[in-house]
């Protein structure tokens, strides 16, 4: 049975991010949007967009989607801006399970096999 | 349009460097989403983003999107509660997020900011000098003062109390949306008297220009007391507010409000009792500390005439902290249970109470979702009440969303109309152009169109805004 791969973790992922008001304040204090001179598909608030519209279809794996999700340092500071100014959302958590559910695909010799 | 991608990029590419170009399409995505409440669509997403860092680099930017016919989306940080922030053509999205950079100069009475920069950042800077930002938006975090400027919104301040942040605009570096750099305005805390262009730019929602700097006068940081009011009843806060201005009471810089409802749900947010009806709290200035103590124990007095279960000045700060966050926790909070839909109704101040009654009639008689809940909070010394309509469950179709979006819009736009108001926070295009219509009339409209053209004859900066797009 294929544990990673199932499509109640989808689900779970689409009804947690839906929950995001979209209100950006998780995107300044990460460290990645910082490194990247502020990118938003570089951060926290970019990388549950990105799941999400793979998640429903809209986006298809490619290079920068990839690099976005496994650039996460899963430092938590998101969760921490969340719980104090947005929904309470564990952040860095979605994005762990998001890349890991989202891998399925790429291990099963999609696209981009050479991740 | 046809558009070769890999083309694009290149020619992005050499006007603002490769690492600030973007044309993949999951950060299309992340800068195609608002908070508007539905999904993005193919026509929201961009063919690229650029991350210019100088104005120089905006000019070249748009000269070639007049000459390629492509449209530029300025985006600040996406936090418009009105969909200003959405693209609404597909073309290039130009996020401002580089231009960060502040100039303070003291011996001038003044400071310089690049538009990219956070509202909160520029607070901390201006701490330094003891200065006031007059900009109060609940997102202060992450807003960036471009936008606010554009938008030139006060947010929560009380604009008969300070003004407006336009007021203290002393000038503007700004590209024209076929690429030519202007300044405006002047070095001197002295205003230019007659026609000063800086005006048309404040408040112009991008439609008219990129600001890259922005000159606006220091202002010194008042010294201020802190007052709440409990009361059983919001209509007791309604019309403590119609006798303020009646009066010619020198209004508080902030008078919030959280209705029987709200009060609730933002006082268990901070952890405190629960209120027995409605909420005021209210900050009061002055440039002196006895001045600020002096109109807080006066304001105490006035507060009294209509029926307050109580009132105090709260000198306390870590109590006041959890009372003034309240009010923000309330909206939060009420979108953890589920999903709101809001407005902003500024009607003529002796109105309010009628305002008010109508909108909770409005909420309660929802034709696209029925049996929603009325909420409502709001900076009501400006005044501004935020009408809510809340429903218990995240579980709604886009198409739900969309409708209740469009119906809360249009009943509170009438409710404006009705008593002599136009909103005052959040922008006027975007989602708002039939009620500029309503409201105004079709030659008004017509005459910011012709406006919009002369700057902009292409209609390249923030197409479809001023188009009446939802």
């Amino acid at each position: 049975m294929d544990v990673n791969h199932n499509s109640e973790v989808g689900d779970f992922l689409l009804k947690e991010i839906v929950k995001c008001r979209a209100c950006r304040f998780c995107v300044d204090v990460c460290p990645t949007y910082q490194v990247t001179e502020w990118s938003e598909s570089m951060s926290p608030y970019g990388r549950l967009q990105i799941i999400k519209y793979m998640l429903n279809g809209i986006l298809d794996e490619d290079d920068p989607l990839i690099y976005s999700l496994y650039s996460c340092l899963q430092c938590g500071r998101c969760d921490r801006v969340c719980k104090a100014k947005g929904q309470d959302l564990n952040i860095s958590d979605l994005i762990r399970q998001g890349k890991n559910y989202l891998s399925h695909g790429l291990l099963k010799g999609r696209r981009n096999e050479k991740v | 349009m046809d558009i070769n991608i890999s083309k694009l990029r290149k020619d992005l590419a050499r006007i603002v460097g490769e690492d600030y170009v973007s044309t993949d399409r999951p950060t299309s995505v992340v800068y195609a989403k608002d908070t508007m409440p539905w999904d993005v669509e193919e026509k929201n997403m961009p063919y690229a983003v650029v991350r210019p860092s100088n104005s120089s680099e905006i000019s070249r930017l748009l000269k070639y999107a007049n000459e390629k016919l492509i449209p530029v989306h300025i985006h600040g940080s996406g936090t418009s509660l009105v969909g200003l922030a959405r693209p609404k053509t597909k073309g290039i999205v130009m996020d401002t997020a580089r231009m960060k950079g502040i100039k303070v100069y003291p011996e001038r009475g003044y400071f310089e900011v690049g538009p990219g920069m956070h509202v909160a950042q520029v607070k901390k800077e201006l701490a330094k000098y003891n200065a006031l930002l007059p900009v109060f938006p609940g997102s202060e975090l992450v807003a960036t003062i471009g936008g606010a400027i554009a938008v030139n919104t006060s947010a929560h301040g009380v604009d008969a109390a300070l003004g407006k942040p336009g007021d203290f605009i002393l000038g503007f570096e700004v590209v024209l949306p076929t690429g030519e750099i202007l300044q405006t305005g002047t070095e001197s805390t002295r205003r230019p008297a007659g026609i000063d262009p800086t005006k048309y730019f404040i408040g112009s929602e991008g439609l008219l220009g990129v600001l890259t700097k922005i000159r606006m006068r220091l202002i010194p940081m008042p010294y201020f007391e802190q007052v709440v009011a409990y009361y059983k009843r919001t209509e007791d806060i309604l019309s403590t507010v119609i006798d303020m201005y009646k009066n010619g009471i020198y209004p508080p810089l902030f008078f919030e409000f959280l209705d029987e409802r709200a009060a609730k749900i933002g006082f268990e947010a901070v952890g405190l009792q629960e209120p027995q009806g409605a909420v005021s709290m209210m900050r009061l200035h002055s440039w002196s500390k006895e001045g600020s103590r002096q109109r807080a124990k006066e304001f105490l007095e006035f507060l009294k005439d209509n029926n307050p279960i109580e009132t105090k000045i709260v000198g306390n700060e870590e109590e006041w902290g959890k009372i003034w966050q309240s009010r923000a926790e309330a909206g939060n909070y009420m979108y953890r249970l589920g999903m709101t839909f809001g407005s902003e109704i500024s009607p003529r101040v002796d109105k309010l109470i009628e305002a008010f009654h109508d909108a909770q009639s409005i909420v309660k008689n929802l034709d696209s979702y029925k049996n929603a809940e009325f909420i409502s909070f709001g900076h009501i010394g400006a005044p501004t009440i935020h009408a809510y309509a809340f429903i218990p469950t995240k579980d709604v179709a886009n198409e739900v969303k969309k409708a209740i979006t469009l119906e809360m819009r249009e009943k509170t736009e009438d409710l404006n109309i009705k008593y002599g108001g136009c909103g005052g926070e959040w922008g006027l295009t975007a989602q708002r152009v039939s009620f500029l219509k309503k409201k105004y009339g079709e030659s008004l409209y017509e005459l910011l169109v012709t406006m919009k053209k002369a700057f902009d004859p292409n209609d390249i900066l923030n197409r479809g805004n001023l188009q009446g797009w939802m």
